[in-house]
């Protein structure tokens, strides 16, 4: 009998759950399908290149530092598509693709891949590449923009008029569109600052596939919408949780498995400080970026974050329900 | 009704259903068995026969002097052949007799004792006598577990079964309801204990019906209807959710007032009590999805495991002809802690609750990824430690942050594993940081 069993040798545990890396990326991919529609709806074939370059980009850099780092037996996880998809959803359609494409290489090659692969980033890849082509394209974007020139390309023309984003109107005075359009859908701004209930509706499907908690984008708008509150008033406060790249960044980029705490209750202080800090930038420093730049410092502090709120073992708390006294009970049992 | 708990842990598929409701049977003997003289936590035995020695069935053939051991039984009429290391289940040698099976066979001769009329001192006796280890799996000694230094007020027999697919113990309630009652009644008797609770998923409403119906108006038993959530069966788990007590890392049971025991061995004692039988045989399931014919038997300790799944169908679709290969695992215990086999010589021991047999399409793939930090290990670990923290600083050779982390306070039930989108070996990882923590220490 035993000469024909090919008998699989392995340890305990011998099941296993559905669960996989790839399956939740690929949600994350599908929680993002309604914004990107409202988005290609308002800019047209504009915003279909730009998710086209940045998708592409993500996954050639992904091949091309994994064959360089020597790490090219990893399967693809998916991963690189959504840093590559949130990337281009964090861009107006006005960005030149080759702000795009240094903003995925490094998001996906070094925030991800160059901090030993994912698991290992410390830092929001999507995030960290945002941030990082805002930042050159200070330093040395008009140069490249006068040297790639002859490269541009928009596959079609871009009405600039409705360009400028709510936060910044807000910031200027101007009279501001109605908190119901600003809602459901507003042209404006980023691919993603379009439409606050795409995102929404993207949230809760992440949600309710498990692959987030409520912990992380409740605590980051409901702070924000209170200290809009305090400063601001009521209608203002609402702007606040409504504009810019609040509610990308509480709903899909806070809540990265890598770059954010495990328990709720780190989850929640990691979030009121993320709140805390984006208000800290709208109100009192720059009315852009808050939420990218707040997002990735709280994420050095994640470590720090799990540290502290290490939870007790099982019956290690002390308040718990211990024995009755011994003298309720009949002694006297030798060992 | 209302179904009590205890927090996180996780719910699994059942596949009860492929045994639940096969009656208990029994299968007939082996050619040989071989009974290994270490079945249990604590001092293993030596060999009181020798080479050639008739034994009988019940004959002791093994015993030690240490408090913490239990003696070993022939469990045939035979001859021993040899006293030697022989591959156990967890795949290491252990010393073992081997008795040739005589053709003959003698019904054994058992006494009837009148158990309510027995002293405590005969109780523990008897339970010592007849080798009564813990049966859910974990094989401690039982007179050692009612012995306690400390007082206890509660005793919780475990009909859990939290295990999928193992029903020998639900099989057990069912079917032999008066014994097991009778026997928790035993124990409680012994550590003087003012409650007695049966512990029960309700996935098994046969079983929580049996037991009511035998304790109905008695005041001090009662029959607890639990939550079907792995790992219900785990003793700190189990009295969490029954008295809402929680056994602190490091202690047992008794540090808490509570003495766990299996059904199985609820029934052992009974048997030992009343008959002054020794375990020489006990109770199993044979089961998965790639047995042929998934049922519960009465195996004796020391039968063969490749006997048993013969004597029970043997692999489904698979006839052993020319050319065709089976594709498949052998596992001996639960699917979650349980142990897979290569080797189908390995004899069925006083803790073997289960056999499996997985086809091809329930193997696991050995491919990993690194830990993505997604905290589904964290939300569901029953003793609330970080398996995540533990997996990547143990993979790194960082064993004291995987310590840190609660690795010496893990007892490997699996579900870390079970849950990760990662495949991660975390298990694995634990034992390898306990490995290394004690030798450091």
């Amino acid at each position: 009998l035993s000469n024909d069993l090919k008998l699989s040798y392995t340890v305990s545990p011998h099941l296993r759950s559905k669960n996989n890396v790839q399956q939740a990326m690929y949600d994350v991919i599908i929680a993002l399908l309604p914004i990107s529609a409202v988005a290609v709806y308002f800019f047209g074939i504009n915003a279909v290149f730009a998710i086209a370059v940045c998708l592409a980009a993500a996954v050639l850099t992904d091949l091309g530092f994994k064959k360089m780092l020597g790490r090219s037996h990893t399967p693809f996880d998916g991963s690189a598509l959504v840093t590559g998809l949130l990337i281009a959803l964090t861009f107006s359609v006005e960005t030149s693709w080759w702000t795009l494409v240094v903003a995925t290489v490094i998001g996906v090659g070094v925030a991800k891949e160059l901090m030993g692969g994912l698991g290992w980033n410390r830092f929001n890849p999507a995030l960290f590449g945002r941030v990082s082509g805002i930042l050159f394209a200070s330093l040395f974007f008009n140069q490249l923009n006068i040297t790639f020139a002859p490269l541009s390309y928009t596959p079609a023309p871009i009405d600039t008029v409705t360009q400028a984003t709510p936060l910044a109107l807000l910031k200027m005075g101007a009279e501001m569109p109605a908190m119901s359009q600003m809602f459901i859908a507003n042209q404006g701004g980023a691919l993603a600052e379009v439409s606050p209930l795409a995102l929404l509706i993207g949230g809760v499907y992440l949600f309710v596939r498990g692959h987030i908690k409520w912990h992380i984008p409740v605590s980051i708008i409901a702070t924000v919408f209170l200290f809009g509150l305090i400063f601001e008033g009521p209608q203002l406060a609402l702007y606040h949780v409504l504009a810019g790249g609040l509610m990308i960044g509480a709903l899909y980029m806070a809540t990265d498995w890598v770059t954010s705490p495990v328990t709720p209750k780190g989850m929640v202080i990691f979030g009121v400080a993320i709140g805390i800090l984006i208000m800290v930038f709208r109100l009192f420093l720059t009315p852009t970026e808050g939420t990218a730049f707040s997002i990735l410092i709280l994420n050095a502090f994640v470590p720090m974050i799990d540290r502290l709120t290490k939870r007790p073992v099982f019956g290690e708390a002390p308040a718990r329900v211990q024995t009755p006294e011994a003298s309720t009970v009949v002694a006297g049992k030798p060992a | 009704v209302t179904v009590k708990s205890f927090d996180r842990g996780v719910f699994l598929p059942h596949y009860k259903e492929f045994s639940e409701n096969e009656p208990i049977t029994t299968i007939s003997l082996p050619s040989e068995v071989v009974i290994p003289l270490q079945q249990h936590i604590g001092a293993p035995c030596s060999a009181v026969v020798k080479v050639g020695d008739r034994v009988k069935t019940g004959q002791k053939i093994g015993d030690s002097e240490a408090f913490v051991s239990a003696a070993v039984f022939a469990s045939v009429d035979g001859t021993v052949v040899a006293i030697e290391p022989r591959p156990s289940f967890t795949g290491a040698k252990v010393e073992s007799v081997v008795i040739e099976v005589a053709p003959e066979q003698e019904e054994p001769k058992w006494a009837d004792r009148d158990v309510t009329q027995l002293s405590n001192d005969q109780i523990k006796q008897a339970i010592k006598d007849a080798g009564i280890v813990g049966m859910g799996g974990a094989a401690f000694p039982t007179h050692v577990k009612l012995s306690p230094p400390k007082p206890i007020d509660a005793i919780i027999i475990n009909a859990c079964e939290c295990e999928p697919f193992l029903t020998c113990d639900h099989r057990l309630s069912v079917e032999m309801t008066e014994e097991l009652v009778e026997g928790a009644r035993l124990i409680q008797k012994l550590v003087n204990a003012d409650k007695l609770y049966f512990g029960v998923e309700t996935n098994k409403p046969d079983a929580i019906e049996a037991l009511n119906s035998k304790v109905e108006g008695e005041d001090s038993i009662e029959v607890i209807a639990l939550d079907v959530k792995y790992p219900q069966g785990s003793e700190k788990q189990l009295i969490k959710a029954v008295l809402n007590r929680e056994v602190p890392p490091g202690k047992l049971p008794l540090d808490v007032g509570v003495v766990v025991h299996n059904v199985g061995t609820a029934v052992a004692v009974y048997e030992a009590c009343r008959y002054e039988k020794p375990l020489y045989e006990r109770v199993l399931t044979l089961t998965g999805d790639g047995a042929a014919k998934p049922c519960n038997v009465k195996v004796p300790i020391g039968t063969p495991i490749g006997h048993v799944i013969e004597q029970c169908g043997g692999f489904k679709d698979f006839t052993g002809a020319e050319g065709e290969v089976f594709n498949g695992k052998v596992i001996m215990g639960g699917p979650m802690t349980g142990f897979a086999q290569d080797n189908l010589d390995v004899p069925v021991v006083k803790g073997t609750s289960g056999i499996l047999i997985f086809s091809e399409e329930m193997l696991v793939k050995n491919e990993h990824m690194p830990c993505v930090r997604c905290a589904r290990c964290v939300d569901h670990c029953p003793m609330y430690l970080y398996p995540n923290s533990i997996s990547v600083n143990a993979e790194r050779g960082l064993y004291r942050e995987a310590v840190e982390w609660g690795a010496m306070d893990c007892f490997e039930c699996g579900i870390c594993v079970y849950v990760c989108p990662s495949n991660r070996p975390i298990v694995h990882l634990v034992r390898e940081t306990k490995v290394k923590a004690n030798a450091a220490k």
